[in-house]
């Protein structure tokens, strides 16, 4: 069964350890270059927390359950701060192809919830690959339309 | 079918990492030259609002491809001082602008007047054909055989590129690849 980001967001993100809800699921950051997720953000702006996809021991249809509160932290940095606000987020991004040409946004991402990987990215009205991905930067999300070889 | 822009349509084109996907640059100016038959490199400024030039420039070599929006380059060492570019890119000479060169068939017959150079969309600058107001008035595009003579003012074509003053971007992009095999190059 796969997972998606469109469909995960505002899930409530639950503590195994004392079954407290933690807050809801805001952001999901993708490490481009694993095509795995990375964190994930619960919680807005200056409240915004951050949990590393290892302390996620069950992502499902109804709840993210996260392995105890502790694993819930602040951003530590730049990095995470951008992540917890939003600004690495790969689903609203603009998609570029690698010659340059606008694929328009980035309006899904689907994922395997057990491994984290991330499987296909959804643009609009076709999909591409996760293989496809070659960058996501402040402006645009890279994706690759030459064959590889 | 080719996909094609103009030299016009590139200026303000953000420059775009694939490497990180971010946006370092936007094309200020298009370097041609005539001889090549293509763009050279790109000038460039920052990006934002109110941003001045940068002094780096691209060189046709480190440009990825131009694409319809956008310039994609491997990743910032791509951008290059101009005293690292090759000379025509860092230091261009000057009196190489096309515009407002008059076009002459080799039979003698005047096309018009370059107005824009067309380059082919993915290509690292290829440029396929010109702009050109023509004798009416109207604008025309038409396609270039890879070799072609130029003077400092006027620039000499085949005969046959009569046959090929297209309307539109689309039409001159359907008809280069039968311009070039008509003119056998």
């Amino acid at each position: 069964m796969s997972e998606s980001f469109a469909a995960a967001a505002g899930r409530k993100m639950v503590s195994r350890a004392s079954a407290e809800e933690l807050g809801k699921l805001a952001h999901i950051v993708v490490d481009v270059e694993q095509r795995r997720v990375a964190c994930l953000t619960a919680g807005k702006r200056r409240k915004a927390l951050l949990v590393d996809w290892e302390n996620v021991s069950g992502f499902g249809p109804d709840a993210v359950i996260v392995t105890d509160e502790s694993a819930l932290h602040e951003a530590r940095d730049d990095r995470e701060r951008a992540a917890a606000d939003g600004k690495l987020d790969l689903l609203g991004k603009r998609a570029l192809s690698d010659m340059g040409d606008d694929l328009g946004p980035v309006t899904d991402v689907v994922f395997d919830p057990a491994s984290g990987a991330v499987e296909t990215l959804v643009l609009g009205d076709h999909e591409e690959p996760a293989t496809a991905l070659l960058a996501a930067g402040s402006f645009a999300a890279i994706i690759r339309t030459e064959p590889q070889q | 079918m080719r996909s094609l822009v103009t030299g016009s349509s590139i200026r303000g084109l953000p420059v775009v990492t694939i490497a990180g996907g971010e946006d370092v640059a936007e094309v200020r100016d298009v370097l041609y030259s005539p001889e090549a038959g293509r763009v050279v490199g790109l000038t460039l400024n920052k990006r934002g609002f109110l941003a001045g030039r940068r002094r780096e420039v691209l060189s046709a070599e480190t440009i990825h491809a131009i694409g319809r929006d956008a310039v994609m380059v491997d990743d910032e060492s791509s951008l290059l001082l101009p005293a690292d570019a090759p000379e025509e890119v860092g230091a261009p000479p000057s009196g190489r602008d096309v515009t407002g060169d008059e076009v002459l068939t080799d039979g003698g017959t005047s096309l018009g007047q370059v107005r824009d150079v067309v380059v082919l969309v993915g290509s690292k600058g290829e440029v396929v054909g010109y702009e050109i107001e023509t004798a009416s008035g109207g604008t025309g595009y038409i396609p270039l055989p890879v070799q072609l003579a130029v003077s400092g003012s006027t620039l000499v074509v085949p005969e046959a590129t009569k046959g090929f003053v297209e309307d539109d971007l689309v039409g001159l992009g359907a008809a280069v690849d039968e311009f070039r095999s008509t003119v056998g190059i």
